[in-house]
């Protein structure tokens, strides 16, 4: 089939070629580093020493963490919200829609500008509470947080869609039935709908999970990275050393390190998916 | 008592409206100060109490379009459609086929489709940076196209699948008993039922294409560059022209806004391509 040659040629042939630049230490100011396979596993065995990049992880991990984490507990609370027959939340459920089907560079940017002392809105409304607030992305402190407030702020929405999907389906002797038994609102919430919920929530939550990796544009616009190191995320360190440093070859080896990890979470979105369909 | 009851839920029900409806607008918020930004001229800009009431001015998107951004804005427009159109003739027939498969090949290809969704884009950006600076097609319009089908040609494959899935086989059956070739069965009898899917399959990739920022920011230079690329250009080299920034930003996500609203049944069909079936 044409179709599949051609999905072949444009996705699995790239990766393999990754995989191959990986093994050798290209320097694009080094014509004599292409095709150098003397030490093919010489960039992973830098992958293990690097402390940058570890440290990289372990900025990765913070910023999933807490932004899956904020997303699925706002994304749950506003389709709980929002699960009620009435036309007027109807209409507005289509505005939550826009953070997530805006083009990401586009949050980027009104981001920028609430984060922008100068200009924003935010620090002038704090500022005339009487608090003096730093400018949250030059901050240390406050640079990650401020990126996951914008990443949560883009993808919430996304699982309040998916769980509204769910509820619109789920049984409605499941409620009456509690009602009858006397639960209250919030017996209800707790027994019975979450419980319901469990399993899009988990493919939500790993859906934005593996786009989390993914960070680019919010982290390229608002802190670069910085300050320091404070919000360089693999995914970003790993387009520092290819297109600042150009070294292609050490880059492409943390990239098949990234991308055996969202292999692994893909693999398991695929067994979840397939274990919800046994279920029901 | 039964008043009481529908009075107690009627009040319910008001607390509820006002509640949401303040939560839409604090989220709405910062999107909207983006909007009203790009009416804004710079002293505006910087007015120190952010100004609400003000002259709404276009000299920002008169400004822009008389800059280089038209020739970006066109870019992104060429290298979306090309990629969409390419993707749709290549993946609807291979969506048809699958379609019509036993099921146990259709499920490896499931895996192959999601990993290159889920693949981090800078996995695909080295190899095609490094076969583009050979071939020479860096900072091209075509080298954007092509990278673009790395997404969009397993999206389409996926989404039409389960759009072909839908429709009975017992149709084109009858059509081939008529005469009809396996080609014709397809193109007389099923594309045209898949008429809406295939519109939101198209418009689905558009869209991904449009929002593209990391493959474009790599793979152009000047010539090529898209209009998120050149919005960026705006910040680094013009001194945070925020006017024009806002401006670009509402011209970027103008045909955005238009077109998911157009689709939003399809959006979370899409983005989970892969997994989650239809």
């Amino acid at each position: 089939m044409p179709a599949l040659v051609a999905l072949m040629v444009v996705t699995l042939l790239p990766t393999i070629y990754l995989v191959i630049v990986s093994l050798t230490p290209l320097d694009l100011a080094r014509p004599e580093t292409h095709w150098d396979f003397s030490d093919p596993l010489g960039q992973y065995r830098t992958v293990l020493n690097d402390e940058r990049l570890h440290n990289s992880f372990w900025v990765q991990a913070k910023l999933s963490f807490w932004s899956v984490a904020l997303q699925v507990l706002l994304g749950f609370l506003f389709a709980l919200l929002l699960n009620v027959n009435s036309r007027v939340l109807l209409a507005l459920r289509t505005v939550f829609l826009i953070p997530m089907v805006l083009p990401p560079i586009v949050v980027a940017i009104i981001w920028k500008v609430l984060y922008t002392p100068d200009i924003s809105p935010l620090h002038w409304a704090t500022e005339a509470m009487g608090f003096v607030v730093p400018s949250l992305i030059t901050d240390p402190d406050w640079a990650l947080t401020a990126i996951i407030v914008a990443d949560v702020w883009e993808w919430f929405p996304f699982v309040m869609l998916m769980v509204l999907a769910s509820l619109q389906m789920m049984p409605s002797e499941y409620v009456e039935a509690a009602k009858v038994d006397g639960a209250s609102v919030l017996q209800l919430t707790f027994y019975v709908t979450l419980p319901y919920l469990k399993g899009v929530l988990l493919v939500a939550a790993l859906f934005r999970l593996v786009d989390s990796i993914k960070a680019f544009p919010l982290i390229y616009i608002l802190t670069d990275g910085g300050p320091g190191t404070v919000t360089e995320v693999t995914n970003f360190y790993s387009f520092i050393q290819a297109f600042n440093f150009s070294y292609l070859g050490y880059s492409s080896a943390i990239t098949v390190v990234l991308v055996i990890v969202t292999i692994l979470l893909s693999w398991a979105i695929i067994r979840l998916v397939g274990w919800g369909q046994r279920v029901d | 008592m039964s008043t009481d009851y529908t009075r107690t839920l009627r009040r319910e029900r008001f607390w509820l409206h006002l509640l949401v409806i303040v939560l839409v607008l604090l989220v709405m918020f910062p999107f909207v100060w983006l909007l009203i930004m790009s009416f804004k001229t710079i002293d505006d800009i910087f007015a120190w109490p952010p100004k609400w009431f003000f002259t709404p001015t276009l000299e920002n998107y008169t400004g822009l379009w008389q800059g280089d951004f038209p020739a970006s804005f066109a870019n992104s427009l060429i290298t979306s459609v090309g990629s969409t159109v390419i993707a749709i003739l290549l993946g609807v027939p291979g969506a048809y086929a699958l379609s019509r498969l036993p099921v146990r090949r259709s499920n490896r290809l499931s895996i192959l489709i999601l990993a290159s969704r889920m693949a981090p884009p800078i996995a695909f950006t080295i190899p095609y940076f490094l076969a583009y600076r050979y071939v020479g097609l860096l900072d091209t319009r075509i080298g954007l196209i092509l990278i673009y089908l790395t997404f969009n040609l397993s999206l389409v494959v996926w989404l039409m699948r389960s759009f072909f899935d839908a429709t009975p086989r017992a149709l084109e059956e009858a059509a081939w008993i008529d005469g009809a070739s396996l080609m014709q069965g397809f193109v007389k009898i099923i594309l045209p039922l898949s008429g809406p899917g295939l519109a939101a399959t198209a418009i689905l990739c558009f869209l991904y294409s449009w929002n593209d920022f990391f493959f474009a920011l790599i793979l152009t230079r000047t010539e090529a560059t898209t209009a998120p690329v050149a919005i960026v250009n705006f910040m680094n080299y013009e001194g945070w022209a925020w006017g024009k920034i806002a401006a670009g930003g509402a011209m970027v996500m103008l045909p955005v806004l238009v077109f998911s609203m157009l689709v939003r049944r399809f959006l979370i069909e899409g983005m989970t391509a892969g997994a989650v079936k239809g």
